[in-house]
């Protein structure tokens, strides 16, 4: 290859996402004709997931596929974008506002300035909700002690009534078994089931209704610049067919891993009616706004957001 | 400047190679452990790229300091600091001795019995060497106790913390290799008592082919019911202790880091009834905590970076390389990555050994057809060599930090040498036979 | 407690300081060490806090977790430069305790100076850092935070504190090598 870039998954090596990144790292490969190759490396292995855009900005890592609402500490925008609680429903809809209604160039404003270039999205999909105690519904997140990440997915569930407790994904587990935290927002269900999740907290809700973060693909922008357009071009239809091929592994995983899991007797896998959805949707859309009064580009993500929404009919 | 990038004619094979020999010899330069894997990171950073990679540095110091996995550590030093400066472990031994008087060895036989329990409580090493070496080492002196087997023990024992659920080497392994972490708990746990009982063992067959070794206290024969009682009242205070640390872990209460608070909460309140508790004793318990942390921290820090510039330098498809290159038989592939965990654990510190190892061995361990799980357990077993194994043995460090100033590091090595080859035993076991994973 | 039972003989618990080659830095970190150890002292207390909060109330806060890694964090990287100054940090004396007080002596010098430029070069980065917690593209100034529901400053923080302390370890290497070079051979070791 003429050009290695080293670019810094959020994803552990044995993750099943990081697996297909690589399929993406060997797509680049393939439709540059072997000009750009990808070296991918795992989670931590340079620098810490939060600490990716720095490294990429200082030109220690060429790229990252991130969460991007790890840097949602360094501008609340990052936050909002990465996972408007509610937003969507599918995968789709957000690629649709990724690539048609100009989430992309949302994006791009936002991270230019600090010298990235976003190239592309991609998602594990809608994470599943994996809990204790059975769950029908909003009315029984009141009082619910569970764990959340940072940022929106919090505020909307202690909107909702829930404890939300702050602990570090490390201490998902053992928190759960134990009984300190009777719910968790982790990941999607088949990565939930294979860490042995609802193995101490068997009444997951799939689909999930809560979060479907925004993976983004990036890479230093004065490098992207300095690529030929059609290595360029070349590089961002390997993320978008690496975003829809991830989708679909992902949700084929979780299928496999729900029948998996009713066939063994000891989850209970509740699914949510529609009108508890909208509900709950209608709960963190309250919260957008909180957190658009935080920054002046947050507001901005704000407004391009709820008027594609309100364009296309994905709220009322 | 030229300089700048000049490593890279070494090649990552004599790169690697010459890494490890900076890394000797900085540490036998007699400069602070703390510094010397940062220096080597610094070196190649500079070397092998130039200085806008120094910000690699930084940027793992500050990840590493901000994790909340570590926050048990300044609970757990704390918490020895203040049984030091009370009567309660003295106490405490002192009533250990009724129960296990006329055994030989039985002394350091109840240490490791702590340990085991101070590895429930905890789910990382070094609060737990710092406690022992504080409270247990002292009282093995004080009866006579071989100084090379009560050292061996304290280190041996206090490094249990990975190797017994709860453990934070399992719960990284379960999150890179993406498995149960429940079942690696389950399957962590026999091997860990197996650990324990090939130290018991070692104590008793040393103690009792050489009496000398573990004097047995002859004072017990004449103590009546009434003096016995009075001294198992020691065993009171403490109990409690780790009765409230273990029951609000397995109670649901606490979460394992903020179980380490609840354990010094309870020494505090114990130290209350005790009539002991007063703020300079308080103060300077905190003292020691901050030193004992500034250097266990500081220690534990470099390699975290050092690996995040060996990654950057090239080093995962390096050491991939070299795996997948060794064999098409799977059983030296295997043993040749415990080679590889065994020389990478003389010189780093284990978080360093899993960000570097862990990510590259897993998919190999998947794709041989092991069992990720049974590999996760030999995995934190081979944590357990690295705590001990010379020159960079953190537990050895950590004991050093508290231990009375006549004794020395070469000292301390000598004595964990029978204890490193029990701990190659153990993993050895668990190779020849894996059902003792339960798996 | 009876210390002279000890065979050790050395478990003492009187506070010998700073060392003499520290100079006055040295001991203006010794005595600043207090605020950090009660910092440990106070994240028990937190994390005692939270667990009530949580049990007993079902009531967890939102700021226990994060202040506890914070206040943590912050008295790890004080460690290192308390221990520093104290010549705590643990050292493989080897072949240290065996060369005669000359060469011993140009050993520290050497380390001081190393240590002293490895510093320097770790705050320098560290300032690198600091530019980009500290301020937005724009140049306005906005420390880095957390990005929770609460969305404290510490990454902020304790970036910035890495600069400070990452300086001061600079200066306190440079005194500590100035002081090593100024003494006689054979009163090295004091
Ligand atoms: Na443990
Ligand atoms: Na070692």
């Amino acid at each position: 290859a003429d050009m290695t870039l080293k670019f810094q998954s959020s994803d552990p090596s044995g993750n099943p996402n990081f697996i297909l990144q690589q399929g993406w790292a060997e797509l680049v490969k393939e439709k540059t004709n072997g000009k750009v190759a990808i070296e991918l490396l795992p989670v931590k292995s340079i620098v810490a997931h939060t600490e990716t855009q720095d490294a990429i900005a200082g030109g220690i890592l060429d790229g990252h596929i991130t969460d991007t609402s790890y840097f949602s500490g360094k501008d609340p925008a990052f936050g909002l974008i990465a996972n408007p609680v509610g937003a969507w429903s599918a995968p789709q809809e957000m690629f649709d506002f990724m690539n048609k209604g100009g989430g992309k160039e949302l994006m791009n404003e936002l991270m230019n300035p600090y010298g990235l270039q976003f190239i592309g999205a991609t998602t594990p999909g809608l994470e599943a909700f994996v809990s204790k105690k059975p769950l029908n519904g909003v009315d029984d997140l009141k009082g619910l002690k569970m764990r959340a990440p940072e940022g929106l997915v919090q505020q909307v569930f202690a909107a909702a009534g829930a404890s939300p407790v702050n602990l570090p994904g490390s201490e998902v587990f053992t928190s759960l078994d134990k009984g300190v935290i009777e719910a968790a927002d982790y990941s999607v269900f088949s990565t939930n089931a294979s860490q042995g999740l609802h193995d101490v907290a068997s009444n997951p809700v799939y689909p999930g209704f809560h979060s479907m973060p925004l993976v983004e693909v990036s890479m230093n922008k004065a490098k992207w610049d300095s690529l030929d357009a059609e290595t360029q071009t070349a590089i961002t239809e390997a993320v978008n067919e690496f975003a829809l091929s991830q989708v679909a592994a992902l949700a084929a995983k979780d299928k496999e891993a729900v029948e998996a899991a009713k066939a063994g007797g000891k989850v209970t896998v509740t699914d949510w009616p529609a009108e508890e959805r909208a509900k709950f949707r209608k709960i963190a859309a309250s919260q957008w706004v909180k957190v658009a009064e935080r920054s002046k580009n947050a507001q901005r993500v704000y407004d391009v957001l709820t008027s594609y929404l309100e364009e296309n009919g994905l709220i009322k | 400047m030229e300089i700048f990038g000049s490593f890279q004619a070494l090649g990552i094979e004599y790169g690697t190679l010459v890494m490890f020999i900076v890394l000797m010899l900085l540490l036998l330069t007699g400069m602070p452990l703390a510094y010397v894997t940062l220096m080597v990171a610094l070196i190649f950073a500079l070397g092998w790229f130039g200085p806008t990679v120094v910000p690699l540095i930084t940027s793992n110091i500050f990840s590493f300091v901000s994790s909340f996995v570590f926050v048990s550590v300044p609970m757990f030093v704390l918490m020895a600091a203040i049984l030091d400066r009370s009567g309660i472990a003295r106490d405490l031994f002192d009533a250990m001795k009724i129960v296990g008087g006329r055994l030989r060895g039985g002394v350091a036989i109840q240490t490791i019995a702590v340990a085991v329990i101070l590895a429930a409580m905890s789910g990382i090493i070094g609060g737990e060497v710092v406690l022992l070496g504080l409270v247990a080492l002292p009282q093995m002196l004080r009866l006579g106790y071989d100084k090379h087997l009560a050292i061996g023990v304290v280190c041996a024992g206090g490094a249990l913390g990975t190797m017994v659920p709860p453990s934070i080497v399992l719960i990284i392994y379960g999150l890179t290799a993406n498995v149960s972490i429940g079942d690696l708990f389950t399957a962590a746990f026999l091997p860990g008592l197996m650990l324990a009982g090939f130290y018991v063992t070692y104590i008793l067959i040393r103690a009792y082919m050489n009496p000398q070794l573990a004097p047995i206290p002859s004072e017990d024969d004449d103590l009546t019911t009434a003096q016995k009682l009075k001294l198992l009242k020691g065993l009171i205070l403490p109990m409690m202790v780790v009765v409230g640390v273990l029951g609000s872990i397995y109670g649901g209460i606490a979460s394992v880091t903020e179980a380490s608070a609840v354990g010094v909460f309870g020494v505090i309140l114990s130290t209350l009834v005790r009539g002991e508790f007063s703020f300079g004793m308080l103060k300077g318990a905190a003292l020691q905590a901050l030193r004992t942390v500034g250097m266990i921290v500081w220690i534990g820090i470099g390699a975290s970076a050092l690996v995040g510039v060996f990654n950057l330098m090239g080093g995962i498809n390096f050491v991939s390389g070299l795996i997948t290159g060794i064999s098409e038989n799977p059983t030296i592939v295997l043993l040749f990555m415990m080679l590889i965990l065994f020389i990478l654990g003389m010189f780093l510190d284990w978080v360093g050994i899993a960000l570097l190892t862990m990510p590259i061995f897993v998919p190999v361990i998947i794709t041989l057809g092991y069992d990720p799980v049974w590999f996760g357990v030999l995995f934190a077993m081979n944590m357990q060599v690295s705590f001990l194994s010379p020159p960079f043995g953190p537990a050895a460090f950590y004991l050093k930090s508290v231990a009375p100033p006549d004794i020395s590091l070469a000292t301390i090595f000598r004595s964990l040498l029978p204890f490193i080859c029990l701990q190659i035993l153990a993993v050895a076991m668990l190779i020849a036979f894996p059902g003792i994973t339960g798996r | 407690m009876t210390e002279k039972e000890n065979p050790g003989g050395a478990r003492h618990h009187d506070d010998p300081g700073s060392i003499a080659e520290a100079g006055f830095l040295g001991r203006i970190i010794d005595k600043t060490g207090i605020v950090f150890a009660i910092g440990i002292v106070l994240s028990m207390a937190i994390l005692i806090n939270e667990v009530i909060l949580r049990y007993l109330f079902n009531a967890p806060t939102i700021w226990a977790h994060e202040t506890t890694i914070f206040i943590c964090g912050m008295a790890f990287i004080y460690g290192g430069l308390y221990c520093a100054a104290r010549d705590q940090h643990i050292r493989v004396v080897l072949i240290y305790d065996f060369v005669p007080p000359r060469v011993r002596r140009i050993l520290n010098i050497a380390i001081s100076i190393i240590s002293a430029a490895a510093c320097g070069m770790f705050a320098w980065a560290s300032w690198i850092m600091v530019q980009r917690a500290a301020f937005m593209p724009d140049g306005t100034f906005r420390l880095e935070r957390s990005g929770s529901a609460w969305d404290p400053v510490y990454p902020g923080l304790v970036k910035v504190s890495l600069f400070i302390i990452m300086s001061i370890m600079c200066v306190q290497f440079l005194i500590l090598a100035y002081n090593y070079a100024r003494k006689k051979p054979g009163e090295a070791q004091s």
